[in-house]
């Protein structure tokens, strides 16, 4: 056998997760321009806009969710691209670690963000 | 050759292991109906001894002369001056991008062949599974008694023209993947799925389908990959509800 | 000239010279998902003026209300159009649908992701 050995590296189940949050984000995004133009008219261009339109239950869960959905999706493609230039097993590890803290701080940050501003709108 | 119409400057890539590469240039009296490779082949015939390149059939069946033939692969016994260069032109010829290269336009396509084995290439094929499913243009017997050549020459330039291939020779490539799916057509061996179900398998194509673009003999590399994913994809799934099934 | 694979070729990714049209999706694919990628993190950075209270997130709002904030926005909105609807040729392709119509797929979704960018421009630049 003249094939390298398996790789642990993006096989079906990774592949298909970026391309299922890839559609998903075009499902949500589509909503979320809906909603913007339509639920907030005039469009969210003062912070107590925003505050309002955070007060729809909707709001907020569909943002954390498409958040979750782009930060895998994105971080996901970005791997992708790396592996096509052939890391070493070494630094791929290395990357991988740094894809995971990436992803899992920019979703606790977004997640606090949009609590933030829930908290700050019901309080006002 | 009766007839000479044209004179085209042919600008041919060389290079001998180890040394670093340039081109020669060749000032050569054509006929535009001839074939880029005679025209190699009277350089080396009158102007130069040492230029190497691959050949055989002269008739597109053995898949050795491929070559890129003003950056883009071509078959080049079968490829006429007329269809690259214009009279008083010029033609750049190259040996097949991401293969080492031996010497001028020889490549080395050693990796290429032993992954074709493990693909489970096989060179005949019934006269129904020898063509792309979605063609059924020829007369077949039911029995399957005939057989012929399977449409993959080997000549590699499938490879050659892949933008993943670029940059690494880990990446199986669309001619080994074709052979893997052809294969799995025919044989329906689950084991071909694993070996193409990799990050240098099915994963790591981008849907550039250069590959089914240069494939001089129709083999569409691009959709046998495609076609590899959703049966890897239905495998895996019914891999799934197959576990399940036992567990009960 | 690097005739083998290497992993300093990846420029020549993005050159689509005597190429097809699937490779120029390809780069654009590759471009675009760079840009949004950029602009996702940048994005994430900047609402953190909404929890620095209502004037830093007007004082934002203001600055994004300039003409090179505008292009700029434009330009993600382009690219996600474009990487989007181009994503889904690749789904649709990876799951068997449409693989032999790739090219003719490509284009028609280009068509509507131009139509899509022109609404997008015109609500933007000439609809207040
Ligand atoms: C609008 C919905 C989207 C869809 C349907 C989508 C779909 C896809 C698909 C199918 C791929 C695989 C490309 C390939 O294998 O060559 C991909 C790659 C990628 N996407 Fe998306 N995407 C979307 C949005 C986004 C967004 C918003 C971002 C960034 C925040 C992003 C970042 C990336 C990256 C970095 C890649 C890797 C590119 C590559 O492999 O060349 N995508 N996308
Ligand atoms: S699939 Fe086509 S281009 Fe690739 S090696 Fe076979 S004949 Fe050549
Ligand atoms: S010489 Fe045999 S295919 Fe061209």
């Amino acid at each position: 056998m003249y094939t390298s050995s398996k790789k642990p590296q993006e096989g079906t189940f990774l592949w298909l997760l970026k391309i299922i949050a890839g559609l998903l984000i075009i499902i949500i995004l589509g909503i979320h321009f809906y909603v913007n133009h339509l639920v907030a008219p005039g469009g969210l261009l003062s912070y107590s806009n925003v505050l309002a339109y955070y007060q729809n239950p909707i709001i907020p869960i569909m943002e954390i969710i498409f958040l979750i959905f782009v930060v895998t999706h994105a971080l996901l493609g970005l791997r992708s691209i790396v592996l096509d230039l052939n890391p070493s097993q070494a630094v791929l590890r290395w990357i991988n670690i740094g894809f995971v803290l990436i992803g899992a701080i920019a979703v606790i940050y977004g997640t606090w963000l949009v609590f933030f501003v829930v908290a700050k709108g019901s309080g006002a | 050759m009766n007839e000479t119409h044209w004179r085209v400057t042919f600008e041919i890539f060389r290079q001998k292991t180890g040394q670093p590469c340039h081109f020669d240039e060749y000032v050569m009296d054509v006929d535009p109906d001839e074939y880029v490779l005679d025209v190699v082949e009277r350089i080396w015939a009158y102007n130069d001894r040492s230029l190497t390149f691959r050949h055989a059939c002269h008739h597109s069946t053995c898949g050795a002369c491929g070559m890129r033939v003003n950056s883009v692969e071509k078959l080049s016994c079968i490829t006429p001056i007329r269809e690259v260069a214009r009279n008083g032109g010029k033609v750049r010829v190259e040996p097949l991008r991401n293969f080492p290269v031996l010497s001028d336009l020889v490549v080395d396509m050693g990796a290429f062949y032993l992954r074709l084995d493990d693909a489970k290439f096989s060179q005949v094929a019934s006269l129904k599974d020898a063509c792309l499913p979605f063609e059924r243009k020829q007369q077949v017997r039911e029995d399957g008694s005939y057989e012929r050549l399977v449409d993959c020459l080997e000549c590699g330039m499938c490879i050659s023209a892949c933008p993943v291939a670029l940059t690494t020779p880990e990446y199986l490539g669309p001619g080994v993947l074709a052979a893997a799916q052809h294969a799995f057509h025919q044989s329906r061996d689950t084991s071909l799925l694993d070996l193409v179900d990799d990050q240098d398998g099915v994963w790591r194509c981008h849907s550039a389908y250069e590959c089914t673009a240069v494939c001089p003999s129709n083999v569409d590399p691009g959709w046998r990959i495609m076609d590899l994913r959703k049966n890897i994809l239905r495998h895996q799934i019914s891999k799934i509800f197959s576990r399940r099934g036992q567990s009960r | 000239m690097k005739n083998e694979p290497n992993s300093t070729n990846f420029l020549r990714w993005f050159d689509p010279r005597n190429r097809k049209l699937g490779t120029l999706a390809f780069i654009l694919n590759r471009i675009t998902a760079l840009g949004l990628t950029l602009y996702l993190f940048m994005h994430l950075i900047v609402l953190g003026t909404l929890a620095r209270g209502p004037e830093a997130y007007d004082s934002f709002i203001k600055l994004a209300k300039t003409p090179a904030i505008l292009v700029g926005e434009t330009l993600v909105i382009a690219a996600g159009i474009i990487h989007g609807l181009n994503g889904i040729r690749i789904a649709l392709n990876s799951f068997g649908i449409g693989t032999r119509h790739q090219r003719l797929i490509f284009i028609g979704l280009m068509v509507v992701a131009a139509g899509c960018i022109a609404i997008f421009v015109k609500s933007m630049f000439f609809s207040h």
